[in-house]
């Protein structure tokens, strides 16, 4: 039962990212392979400021989403402007780098070592620390996350970054001033990276730099691709099947460090099958 | 040991290995307009079938690394016939062939650690390095033959391109595919060798990084990244523009550690990077 619930919090927070990677993908069009490096922003954010600085989770959640958001906006700024091969070239040289960063700035960052301790969320005396808590915990943010992410694409939001992704030129002829509905997107999605990397820093405790690295992004990306672009419940969906394919390699009795290299392995078919024969993903609503 | 000296020698090692890793980078993207991820780990790749034919095999040196190079370029080319042509067949956009590339990139990388391990593996005994003074700077001999076979190769590509037959055709296809279809030009062979020159090169920029430190299965996104960023300076799928990259981006990380510390070679590199794509996009030899 504690297992199911482990996976059941693992899935929100993978969900978290899923939903919001679409928002950049499937929606605007924007190949990001940078979204584990905004989720490393926010569970690092967050973790200092609880364990250097002593704040509650939330508000040190918050405060981790608008950093990694506003370091989306500029990223977002800088890479969206040029077109789409800068922006996929530019994100995954980003990701690489942020990492890079987090294991030398040492004395921020602790290093390759981490930072161990994290505390559970509390609010008022109540504490999220056992199991069931925290995933009703984790689950509240996602409804939350969704709503909003529902909401911007239905909204005439939404549909000017539609817009965008179908035809820039055009979304531009008729006044919208594009480069600024991407830059919003960007600093959405990204903060909703950074509120699931506060989660997966207070669930997990301990977090060191490559968790973040670009093949977690890979991962994201597989989940959004499984699902399908621009369909929100997709991503959903993808998030599920992929937070299960580990596990049922483990019951299929790999030892752990093959089985590692072997969930890649099925993230990457699942990348290059799903291009090949079904690229708008499972349920998706759009074909690049 | 003058210090001036060494670090104007490491420049050019470092200069001489990004150009091997752009110039296939370059050649693939200019006929294809792919961004193909799965460059870094066909390098790595070429590393690897030399420490195979060498520790297993007991082959010599130089045989395994004609061996490496070749199988690097029949790695691309056969990655080109399994999904890229495919794709081009069907008109996939960018989007979708690129994702099959990171798709590729992954199963491969993940290929490398399941069959030899994730750790670091030496091509050639520390011992065996031996180094020459050149106007006081140390240089090792594989150190030396990387920027012989980089200057090669770069004067080869340019020779290849500009007055051959095939060169024109490659240049045609990369201008616009169906009319060089249209023209009688069987542009899907002509694509297949392209992949097979391009990977061969980046399968000799592996082996040269793994005989002077060695080879590990991540060392493919770190080549990426590498191959990326002089691309970027230089101006995407511009051959020439890639080389003057490759050496722009030696010189800005090995000098700019007489400033600060060495770990922040990675940092400085993504500012090289950011400083182009505001000020200059389409890169020192593009043209808007």
């Amino acid at each position: 039962m504690s297992y199911l619930i482990h996976l059941s919090t693992l899935f929100s927070i993978y969900a978290i990212l899923g939903v919001s990677l679409n928002l950049l993908i499937g929606y605007t069009g924007l190949i990001s392979v940078m979204h584990a490096a905004f989720f490393g922003v926010g569970a690092y954010a967050t973790a200092l400021l609880m364990t250097k600085l002593g704040l509650n989770f939330f508000l040190a959640a918050i405060l981790g989403a608008v950093i990694s958001g506003v370091i989306g906006c500029a990223i977002g700024w800088l890479f969206a402007r040029l077109g789409g091969d800068y922006y996929v070239m530019g994100s995954v040289a980003w990701n690489f780098i942020v990492v890079s960063i987090l294991i030398n700035w040492e004395s921020l960052t602790n290093g390759p070592l981490g930072i161990p301790g994290i505390p559970k969320p509390s609010l008022g005396g109540f504490s999220f620390g056992s199991n069931v808590p925290f995933l009703i915990l984790s689950l509240i943010f996602l409804v939350c996350v969704y709503a909003i992410s529902r909401w911007v694409v239905r909204s005439s939001f939404g549909r000017v970054i539609k817009a965008v992704r179908e035809d820039e030129e055009a979304a531009r002829v008729f006044g919208y001033h594009t480069l600024f509905f991407k830059v919003a997107v960007s600093g959405i999605a990204t903060a909703m990276a950074g509120i699931a990397g506060a989660l997966f820093a207070s669930y997990i405790t301990f977090i060191e730099p490559t968790t973040f690295s670009v093949m977690e992004s890979v991962l994201i990306l597989a989940i959004v691709i499984f699902g399908g672009f621009a369909n929100i419940r997709g991503s959903l969906l993808g998030a599920f099947a992929l937070v299960l394919i580990p596990e049922a390699l483990r019951f299929a009795g790999f030892s752990a460090d093959i089985a590692a290299n072997m969930q890649q392995l099925v993230y990457g078919l699942v990348l290059v099958l799903f291009m090949l024969y079904r690229p708008q993903g499972l349920i998706g609503e759009y074909r690049f | 040991m003058d210090i001036f000296a060494q670090l104007l020698a490491n420049s050019v090692i470092a200069g001489a290995l990004y150009t091997l890793i752009t110039l296939g980078f370059n050649l693939i993207y200019g006929a294809t307009k792919l961004i193909n991820m799965a460059h870094g780990a066909v390098a790595a790749s070429g590393g690897y079938i030399v420490f195979f034919l060498t520790q297993t095999w007991g082959w010599g040196m130089i045989p395994a690394v004609f061996a490496g190079v070749l199988g690097a370029g029949v790695l691309g080319a056969v990655l080109d016939w399994l999904i890229f042509a495919p794709l081009r067949r069907r008109k996939a956009r960018p989007p979708v062939v690129f994702t099959a590339s990171l798709g590729a990139f992954t199963v491969l990388q993940a290929f490398l650690a399941i069959l030899f391990g994730a750790q670091f593996l030496a091509l050639l005994p520390a011992e065996a390095a031996d180094t020459v003074s050149v106007g006081g700077a140390l240089i090792t001999s594989v150190q030396l033959a990387t920027m012989g076979l980089a200057a090669l190769a770069s004067v080869g590509f340019f020779l290849f391109l500009r007055f051959t037959t095939f060169g024109k055709v490659v240049r045609a296809i990369s201008d616009d595919e169906e009319v060089a279809k249209m023209l009688g030009v069987n542009t899907d062979r002509i694509v297949r060798i392209v992949f097979f020159i391009g990977s061969a090169v980046a399968g000799l920029a592996g082996i040269m990084i793994g005989l002077d430190t060695g080879i590990q299965p991540t060392m493919g996104l770190f080549i990426i990244v590498e191959g990326v960023i002089p691309s970027i300076v230089g101006g995407i799928g511009n051959m020439a523009g890639g080389v003057i990259g490759a050496l722009l981006l030696g010189f800005a990380e090995n000098f700019g550690i007489w400033f600060i510390p060495s770990q922040w070679k990675g940092a400085i590199a993504f500012g090289l990077l950011t400083l182009f794509l505001i000020f200059r996009p389409q890169g020192i030899m593009g043209r808007k």
